[in-house]
C-alpha cells in the first residue's frame, strides 16, 4: 500500500495518473482509515480514472458497480437464482417424493419440506452482483461505485449499511460479513446531491477541472508524441473555452482527445482555421460550437501572438519533439500564410 | 490541538457547513495519519473529512486561512519588532543568560504568573494558549460590530491579568538590580519588559479582530445562503438573478428526479399471468420467466398563463425557468404571457435555448406589446375566445400575476368558463394575500374560479407549488 502521501502521488504517477497534493492526501487516508471516498467534479475529470490507477498501482482487482436509475438491490448485491431453483426442484422431483413418503397429512408433508428449506435457499443460489462480490472476495479488492448520483435515494439507504459495517444482511441466510473491507471509491457527477448521512460516511473529494500547468503535465504524460509548444498552446485555448458560458464545458477528456486528434492530423501549431474545424472533438453542441466559433480570435490570438518571434524559425526548421507529427514544410508554410 | 480542531468545526458550522461530529472525530484520526509540516496536507486532511459539499470548499477555505494562520504568526510578528525596536547594541542572549542566573540566585523568592513567565521566555504558543483562555471568559465571541474592539481587548487584557504581569516583571528587574546586575542591562530589561507588554496589547487586538471577522463571515455568508431561497423576487439584483439561475436549476433537477422514481415505482405493476404463462409455454408450463403488469400514469397537461409586466417580471423569470427545465414531465405545455394582450410564446419554448426562451418571453415575444398596462380582463377574454380549445379535463391551467387590473373590467365570467373546462386552476400571486382585493387588485372577484391560489414572493414558495403541481 501506500508508505506516505508522496508516495501516492509517485505511484500513481507510475501508472500514468498525474495528480495533485489533494487528490493524494485523500487517496492515502482512505486507505489508511478504511473509509470510503466520495469523489465528485465535473464529467471528464479523471473521476473513474483515479479508481482504475488506484486499482492498479495497490495490485487490488476492481470490481465495478455501474449505477443508473432503476438500479436494486437484485442488480447490486445478490439475487436468487429463481430459475436455477427452480430447475433444481425440477430434477429433483423424485427425491421430493422419497422424502414425501410415508407423510400421511398434510401438515406432515408441509413440515418435511420446511426442513429441506435451506437447500433452497443456501449460497448455492445466490448470485453475487458487484457490492457482494467486493465484499466476498478472496483478496483485498477496490471497489468502484460509478455515477452514484444517478442510482435512486433508496439505493443510497442501502448502501449505508453496506459502507458503514461492510457487510450484507440475508435474511435467508443471516449475515455475511467482509473478509477484507475493500476501497471504495464512488463518483458523482453532481446530478442530484448525496444524501448527509451517506456524505458523512464518505470521505469527500472534489476534482475540478485542473490549472494550466497541471493539465499541461497530464497531457503530456497522456500524449507522449506531443510537442511541448503545441501542448500549452491548446492547453491555453482549453483553459480559455472553460470561462465560456457553454451547455457544456469541456474537460481533461476532451483535452486528451483533441490532442490526439491534432496528432493525427499531423499538426504543428494551432491556427484559426484548425480549430475551427477541429471544434466538433471538444465541443458536443451545436450552440456551444457556434459560441466557440465567434469568440475564436480572441480565444487562439493572444497565445499566438507571445510565441510569435520563435514560431516563425521553429515552423519550418526545427523538428518538433514528437515524433509521429512530421508536418510537411508546404503546409507550415501555408499555415502561416493564414495567420499573418 | 484536538481543541482547536473542535474549534474550527465550531467555526464551519456557524458559518453554515455541517459538520457532524463523527466527522470531526474522522478529522482527528485522519491528523494522526499525517505529518503536520506540510500545511496544505493538513488543509486537505481537514476539507476530506469535514467538508462534504462542493459549493461549501470556497467557504472552508476561507476559513481556513483566517482560522489557522494569521494568530500564531501575527504574535510572532508583533513580538519580533518588539525586539527589534530594541536598538542596536541590545543583546537578547546576552540579557537572558544574565535574567537566568539572576534568577536562579533568588530562586523560590520570586512568584511569577504564568503570562509574566511566558512574556519573558517568549514562549509564543503558551502565550498563545493563554490569550485564547482569556478571550473565552472575556466571552470575546459575543463581539458583533466594530466598536466592540476596544472593550473586548480591554476585558480580556483584564483576564490576561496583563497589568499583574507587568508589575511582577517589573519588581523583578528591582530586586535583580538590587542583585546586583548592572544597571544598563537592567534599563535594557524594562525596556524590553515594556515593549513586550505592548506586543502583548496589540496581540490581543488583534485577536479580537479577528474574532469580529470570523463573526462577520458568518453573518455574510448565513445571510447570503438564505436570501436566495428567501429573499423576495422584487429585490433581487442583477447578480442574484444569475446566481438565481443556478439554484432554480437545482431545484429542477430534484424535482424531476423525485418524479422519476415515483414513476418507477408506479411501474412495478401485479404479475402479468397472461402474458407470463404464453412466454413460458417453452418451459412445458413452469415459470421460469417472471413477467409483470405495467402501470401507467398520465402525465399532466399544462397551460401557463404569465404575466410579464414589470411589476413581476422576476417571478415570471423564474417559473418560466422552471418549466421550461420540466417540460419532459408534461406530455404537453402550451405557454402564453399577457399584459394587456395575450399571445402564444410555445414556439419560442421549442427553438430556444433556456436563457433566450426566458428573455424573448418576458419581452413579449414578438406577440404581444409589453409597454402597457395590464388588464386581466382583457386577457382572459382573449384567451377565451381564441385558446379556450386548448383546455380539457387534463389541462392543469397556471396563472401567474398580481392581478392588479388598473380599474378594468375583472371579467371574471372568462375565467369561469376556462375552470369549468379544466382539471385544476392554480394561481400564483406574489402579493401576500393580506393585500388581495385591495386598491386596484381584482384577486377577490377571480378567487372563487380558481381552485389553489398561493402566495409565490420567493424560490421557496414557487419550488413548493410546483413540487405540487406536477406530483
Amino acid at each position: 500500500m501506500f508508505a506516505s502521501v508522496d508516495d501516492v502521488i509517485s505511484q500513481l504517477n507510475g501508472q500514468g495518473y498525474v495528480c495533485g497534493k489533494n487528490i493524494a492526501t485523500v487517496v492515502y487516508l482512505a486507505t489508511k482509515l478504511g473509509k470510503p471516498v466520495l469523489v465528485e467534479g465535473p464529467a471528464g475529470v479523471g473521476k473513474t480514472e483515479l479508481a482504475k490507477v488506484i486499482a492498479k498501482a495497490t495490485g487490488r482487482p476492481m470490481i465495478r458497480l455501474q449505477c443508473y436509475e432503476g438500479l436494486d438491490e437484485a442488480k447490486a448485491l445478490y439475487e436468487w437464482e429463481y430459475s436455477k431453483q427452480l430447475l433444481y426442484t425440477q430434477i429433483l422431483k423424485e427425491k421430493f417424493a422419497e422424502a414425501m413418503a410415508g407423510a400421511t397429512t398434510l401438515r406432515d408433508a408441509a413440515d418435511r419440506i420446511g426442513q429441506q428449506d435451506n437447500v433452497f435457499f443456501s449460497e448455492r443460489f445466490i448470485v453475487q452482483r458487484p457490492l457482494l462480490r467486493a465484499i466476498q472476495a478472496e483478496v483485498p479488492s477496490l471497489l468502484l461505485i460509478d455515477e452514484v448520483d444517478k442510482s435512486d435515494p433508496e439505493f443510497e439507504a442501502f448502501l449505508l449499511e453496506v459502507l458503514s459495517d461492510f457487510q450484507v444482511t440475508v435474511p435467508e441466510i443471516g449475515t455475511l460479513e467482509a473478509r477484507h473491507i475493500p476501497i471504495v471509491i464512488l463518483t458523482s457527477n453532481d446530478a442530484r446531491e448525496m444524501s448527509d448521512a451517506l456524505k458523512r460516511r464518505c470521505l469527500h473529494l472534489y476534482i475540478d477541472f485542473p490549472d494550466e500547468a497541471l493539465e499541461t503535465r497530464i497531457l503530456a504524460t497522456k500524449v507522449p508524441g506531443i510537442d511541448v509548444r503545441l501542448a500549452e498552446e491548446l492547453v491555453g485555448v482549453m483553459q480559455r473555452l472553460r470561462k465560456l458560458d457553454l451547455k457544456k464545458t469541456p474537460s481533461i477528456s476532451e483535452t486528451l482527445d483533441w490532442a490526439r486528434a491534432l496528432l493525427a492530423l499531423n499538426a504543428g501549431q494551432l491556427d484559426e482555421g484548425l480549430v475551427r474545424d477541429t471544434l466538433n472533438v471538444i465541443l458536443k453542441y451545436e450552440a456551444d460550437i457556434k459560441k466557440a466559433q465567434s469568440e475564436l480570435g480572441r480565444l487562439i490570438t493572444r497565445k499566438v501572438e507571445a510565441p510569435a518571434p520563435t514560431a516563425a524559425p521553429a515552423g519550418g526548421a526545427a523538428a518538433p519533439l514528437a515524433t509521429a507529427a512530421v508536418a510537411p514544410p508546404q503546409a507550415g508554410a501555408a499555415k502561416k500564410g493564414v495567420l499573418h | 490541538m484536538e481543541k482547536k480542531i473542535i474549534e474550527f468545526a465550531n467555526l464551519l458550522r456557524k458559518s453554515g457547513i455541517r459538520v457532524s461530529v463523527s466527522e470531526s472525530i474522522d478529522s482527528f484520526l485522519a491528523i494522526d495519519e499525517l505529518s503536520f509540516d506540510d500545511r496544505e496536507v493538513f488543509r486537505d486532511a481537514l476539507r476530506t473529512t469535514m467538508v462534504k459539499r462542493s459549493e461549501d470548499i470556497a467557504g472552508f477555505d476561507q476559513l481556513f486561512d483566517l482560522y489557522w494562520s494569521s494568530f500564531y504568526d501575527g504574535l510572532r510578528n508583533a513580538f519580533d519588532q518588539a525586539q527589534g525596536q530594541m536598538g542596536g547594541e541590545f543583546d537578547l542572549e546576552k540579557l537572558m543568560e544574565a535574567l537566568k542566573q539572576g534568577m536562579q540566585n533568588m530562586q523560590g523568592q520570586m512568584d511569577l504568573s504564568e503570562l509574566a513567565k511566558a512574556l519573558l521566555t517568549q514562549d509564543l504558543s503558551q502565550l498563545e494558549q493563554l490569550i485564547r483562555e482569556a478571550a473565552q471568559s472575556a466571552g470575546t465571541e459575543r463581539i458583533e460590530n466594530m466598536l466592540q474592539i476596544g472593550f473586548f481587548t480591554r476585558r480580556t487584557m483584564e483576564q490576561l491579568d496583563s497589568e499583574g504581569a507587568g508589575k511582577q516583571l517589573r519588581d523583578l528587574a528591582q530586586q535583580l538590580r538590587e542583585g546586583g546586575m548592572a544597571d544598563a542591562q537592567v534599563d535594557a530589561l524594562l525596556d524590553m519588559i515594556e515593549k513586550f507588554l505592548e506586543a502583548l496589547r496589540q496581540s490581543v487586538r488583534n485577536f479580537t479582530e479577528r474574532e469580529l471577522q470570523q463573526r462577520n463571515f458568518d453573518y455574510m455568508e448565513k445571510f447570503r445562503r438564505e436570501s436566495l431561497l428567501e429573499k423576495s423576487f422584487y429585490n433581487l439584483t442583477e447578480d442574484e438573478i444569475k446566481r438565481m439561475r443556478e439554484v432554480v436549476a437545482r431545484l429542477a433537477q430534484r424535482i424531476k428526479n423525485v418524479l422519476t422514481i415515483r414513476k418507477r415505482r408506479l411501474k412495478k405493476g401485479k404479475l402479468d399471468l397472461h402474458t407470463m404463462l404464453r412466454r413460458n409455454a417453452g418451459h412445458g408450463g413452469v415459470p421460469f420467466e417472471l413477467i409483470f403488469k405495467h402501470r401507467k400514469k398520465d402525465r399532466p397537461k399544462l397551460v401557463i398563463l404569465c404575466d410579464v409586466s414589470s411589476s413581476v417580471a422576476n417571478v415570471s423569470r423564474f417559473m418560466l425557468q422552471f418549466m421550461y427545465s420540466l417540460q419532459e414531465c408534461f406530455t404537453k405545455i402550451r405557454c402564453f404571457v399577457f399584459v394587456s394582450e395575450l399571445g402564444e410564446v410555445t414556439p419560442i419554448f421549442k427553438e430556444k435555448d433556456i436563457n433566450g426562451a426566458i428573455e424573448k418571453a418576458l419581452d413579449g415575444g414578438d406577440v404581444i406589446n409589453v409597454y402597457t398596462r395590464s388588464n386581466f380582463g382583457h386577457a382572459f377574454h382573449h384567451f377565451w375566445q381564441n385558446y379556450l380549445s386548448a383546455i380539457d379535463q387534463k389541462t392543469t391551467v397556471l396563472i401567474l400575476g398580481d392581478a392588479r387590473n388598473n380599474y378594468n373590467d375583472p371579467r371574471a365570467w372568462c375565467l369561469r368558463d376556462i375552470t369549468n373546462k379544466a382539471k385544476d386552476v392554480v394561481w400564483l400571486n406574489p402579493e401576500s394575500p393580506s393585500a388581495w382585493g385591495f386598491g386596484d387588485s381584482v384577486m377577490d372577484k377571480y378567487m372563487p374560479y380558481v381552485d389553489v391560489a398561493e402566495e409565490c414572493r420567493n424560490l421557496k414558495q414557487l419550488s413548493k407549488v410546483i413540487d405540487r403541481l406536477v406530483l
